[in-house]
This record gives C-alpha cells, structure tokens and sequence, in this order.
C-alpha cells in the first residue's frame, strides 16, 4: 500500500508531507508536536483532503473501504455505554478476516482475558491500552497508527506488545516517545517539532549521535544500545 | 428480577382494558349490542393500544437520543421537543378559526419537527464532544417557548386557555381505534429502524471515532436515526400531548435491571416504556378523583423522584 501524505495542513500541523511505499514508520516528538493530529489527519478523522492511499483521496474513500485500509488506535480507550464490556468492545474489532478464535488468543497472550467480562469502564488504564492495542491487532487494516501503544504498560507487558507489533503483518505506524521502542523496531522515523516535520529519515540515520543532540539537546543520553533520560 | 418484572408487566396489560371507572360484565364485551362492547371497543382497548404506543416510542426515542447524543439525560423532551409542540399547539388553538381547531395537531407535529431541525442545527454548529452544550441549549429553548406560551395564555380567551392547559398535560382519551393507526405505524417503523441498525448504534455506544474507523458512515446514521425518533415522537405528541419522563425514566430503569448496553436493551424499552405508560394510565383513571388525572401528571409523579434519583446515584458514581 503506499501512502501519500501531501502538504497536509491543520491548526496544528503546517504542511507535512511525506510518502510510505509499503513500509513502516515511527513518529516522534514532544508533547504537542501534532503527532496525534497527524495521525487522525491520515486515517480521514480529521478531514484534510491532502492524504491519500494508492493514488484514491482518503476523503473521497467509502466508509468501509476506508476502514479496511486504515485505523488508528487511541492512547485512551473512549467507551460511552457502562455496560460494554471487553469481549463486545473486541467483538466490534473483528475485521479484514479476524475471527473470534483470534481474539481468545490474543486475549491470554497479553494476559488480559480474565477481563472479558468486565465493563470498559471498569478497567486500568494500562489494561484498557491493552484491550485497544488487541482491537487495533484484530481490525487488522492494512495500515494500523498506534498512539503510544505502550504508554501505560508494565516492561513486560511493553516486551510483548513489541513482539505482537512485529509479528503483525499489516503496516503499521507506531507513534510513541519511546526511543528504545522506536531504535528496537527499526523503522523509518517521522520526527515533529511544533507542527513541523523536522527529521524523515532511517532509523540509522535518526539515532545518529550529532542528530539526536540536534533534535533533543542534552536530555538524551546514550549508554550502549539503550536510550536514557538525562536527569541531573 | 426480570422475571418478575415481566410477570407484573402481563398482568398490567391483560387487566387495564377490563378496569375502569364502570364496571366491565366481561360476557358481554363479545355482544355487539351490549354497552360493554362499545366501552371496551372503542374506548378502553384504544386507549390502553395509544398509552402503549406512545409510551413505547417515547422510552425508545429516549434511548435513542441518549446514545446520538452520548449523554444519559438527553431526550427528545429535554431538548424542548415537547415544549416546541405545546407552544405550536397553543398557537393553533388560539389563532386557528373555530372550524379548523382539529388541525391544532399538524400545528404540534409541526412544533416538535420544527424544534428537532433548530436542535440540528446548533448540533451541527458544536462538535461531537459538546453535548451537554446542546443540552443547555435544549434548556434555554424550553424557557423561551415556554415564555412565547405565556404570552399566547395572556391573548387567548378562557376556554382557548383550558384547552391549552389539557394539552400540556396530557391525555390519553381517544374514541375508537382511528387515532391508532399513525401512532403503531410510527411507533414499528421507529423500532424497525432502530433494530435494523443495532450494529451501528453499539458503535456508536462506544465512541465517534471508534465508529467512525470501523466504516460507520456517523453523520447519516446519526441523521437516520435521529429523524425516526423526531417523527415518530412528533406523531405521538400530536396525540396524546407532551408527556414527559418516560423517555429518560424509562431507559435508566431498564439499564439498571438488565445491566446490559442499550444496543441490546431495544426491545425491553420498547415494550417496559408502553407497560409503563399502560399503568401509570391504569393509576391515574381509577383514583376515583372528580375529573380524571392528566397522563402526563401521573408520569411526572412517578418520574420526578426517580429523575432526581438517577442524578444523585450518577453523581455519587462519578465521585
């Protein structure tokens, strides 16, 4: 699938364009960057016109098509009704061919499946960023942006999430502030600052020593293969 | 629970044609030429068919509104529907030649229609996160027809004013079973449409977003949906006056009984809005008062309490 996002443009993003010819992608950047609103920009949530999907306007796109080409995955789960419980709320995931067996599965092997009966609105926070990290996996577009997948997460809950997206077959952008999860997965990397794309490159590239102090000053500091907060 | 609910729900419907006022000698309601057979012909069974009816669509608008509009105390009355139609129906009564007063009732379909179109239009100008927004505009509305009907009561003579004040509070006495046949047309097309797009409405149930990205087309769902509830709660008005309560009543205490999410609650609010509608008539025609208790009083009477009830156990919820 290629994906092309041309000069879009919102209140909080100023002409961003770029293009993923079948392939994955990392966005990052500081709170407030616009990576949320990029992110709904390319999945039509925010109506742009400027984004397309294999030459088709995503705006022109027809609903379920669209759905079947592109998702996005919240960082919060957003549940109106209190009586909604897990299973139904993955049960309205099942697309692009999942089934329910899929679904049991991916339940118990994110330990989650003791919750399927509790309301969406009875969980945690780091258990309902599991239950939309399943629903994303299960909805199985052919482009999934996952919003800080593994923000709320336990380290060995964040390991499995990263095994499960780089098992997933379907593209996938990953938008996070975990340099150690953009470095592991290797993708291309898309970086904001205030709205702005300033860094499109390879993974390589980006965490290249004289880019990361470009990009992030002295709050990042190397230690091996591993990314840490410079507190001091 | 359910069961017994559901028990005491047949033996409200199988008793309220029979228990009334005058006595019904049950032999002969099959004797055409008996008295009884035209008070429970034309007069007890229509009446108790228009109390089920409209409490049936009014507690599944309810739930409708409730969900479209993510908000658990948005219903069509309390967005000012049933204050639009009263305030058209008061202007049909006063300015309408004596002849063509039996028109008053397109004039309150036309209120409540015309009170869901402005209420589309605010919707449309705020975003899906500000509903309580559209609430409180469905407040001022109410105040401000209800202002324009109290300047209606000032030009209207005594008894334009009387037939006011029995519309407001609603009746549910109709003759023979005419006056039924838009009501059970309104109130199956509301619940065929409503049923047709369960999926979407859970999706909905969830959140915009989520439906939006699971191929929901929400603005014309939404549309459809909403347009049902406004006709046929429209239709209902026209009929049996603005009632209130059932729509949020009746809702909560389905959701409360069932504990399930309302996509899967269409039925029960369909059929425990018209039971409940059922008796509360039930109630208010055998008090024994000098003149008959108003529908919508007995509702009210009922519904306040509870409404108050429901605000103060979400409150303590969300502590």
């Amino acid at each position: 699938m290629k994906l092309h996002v041309d000069n879009v443009t919102t209140p909080y993003l100023r002409t961003i364009s770029f293009e993923l010819d079948n392939e994955n992608a990392v966005i990052l950047g500081s709170n407030g960057a616009g990576k949320t609103t990029l992110a709904k920009a390319i999945v039509g949530l925010y109506d742009t016109g400027n984004v397309y999907v294999d030459g088709e306007s995503v705006a022109s796109l027809c609903a379920k098509r669209r759905a079947e080409a592109l998702n996005f995955i919240p960082s919060k789960l957003d549940v109106f009704d209190d009586y909604i419980d897990v299973e139904e709320f993955l049960e309205l995931c099942l697309f692009n061919g999942t089934s329910a067996g899929d679904m049991e599965e991916m339940l118990k092997h994110l330990t989650i499946d003791h919750l399927k009966n509790s309301s969406c609105k009875s969980i945690s926070s780091g258990e309902s960023q599991l239950v939309l990290f399943a629903g994303g996996l299960l909805h199985n577009a052919a482009l999934s942006i996952f919003d800080e997948p593994t923000a709320n997460l336990d380290s060995d809950k964040k390991i499995k999430v990263f095994e499960m997206l780089q098992r997933h077959r379907g593209l996938k952008m990953v938008i996070t502030h975990d340099l150690n999860l953009a470095y592991r997965l290797g993708y291309r990397i898309i970086f904001l600052r205030q709205g702005e794309l300033v860094f499109d490159g390879a993974c390589r590239d980006f965490f290249d020593a004289a880019n990361l102090e470009r990009l992030f000053g002295n709050s990042i500091k190397r230690v091996d293969e591993y990314f840490m907060v410079n507190y001091q | 629970m359910k069961l017994f609910i559901f028990a005491l729900s047949l033996m409200v419907l199988g008793t309220a044609p029979f228990v009334g006022e005058t006595p019904l000698d049950i032999h002969n309601i099959l004797n055409p030429g008996a008295m009884e057979y035209l008070l429970f012909w034309d007069l007890r069974l229509p009446r108790v068919s228009v109390a089920f009816f409209s409490g049936a669509i009014l507690a599944l608008g309810g739930l409708v509104f409730q969900a479209v509009f993510r908000n658990s105390l948005t219903t069509p009355f309390t967005l000012g529907v049933s204050s639009g139609a009263t305030l058209a129906t008061a202007v049909g009564i006063v300015f309408l030649p004596a002849s063509l007063v039996a028109f008053s009732t397109f004039f309150s379909f036309a209120g409540a229609f015309s009170t869901i179109l402005l209420l589309f239009f605010f919707a449309r100008t705020l975003n899906a996160a500000q509903t309580n927004s559209l609430l409180l505009i469905g407040i001022a509305l109410s105040f401000f027809y209800s202002a324009a009907l109290m300047v209606i009561y000032a030009i209207s003579d005594l008894e334009q004013s009387y037939s006011i004040i029995r519309f407001t509070m609603g009746s549910l006495n109709v003759v023979g079973m005419g006056t039924l046949y838009p009501l059970i047309a309104a109130a199956f097309g509301l619940l065929g449409i409503v049923v047709h797009y369960q999926k979407e409405l859970k999706l909905i149930l969830t959140s915009y977003e989520n439906a939006f990205l699971k191929g929901i087309e929400i603005k014309k769902i939404n549309l459809i949906l909403l347009l049902a509830v406004s006709l046929s709660v429209g239709v209902c008005v026209s009929i049996v006056g603005p009632i209130g309560f059932i729509g949020l009543v009746i809702p909560h205490i389905i959701r409360l009984i069932y504990k399930k999410s309302s996509d899967k609650l269409i039925l029960s609010v369909f059929y425990y809005g018209g039971v409940f509608l059922v008796a509360c008539d039930l109630i208010g025609r055998n008090l024994g008062t000098v003149s008959e208790v108003p529908i919508g009083v007995v509702t009210s009477f009922i519904g306040g309490p509870f409404f108050i009830y429901i605000i103060l156990k979400r409150k303590r919820s969300h502590d």
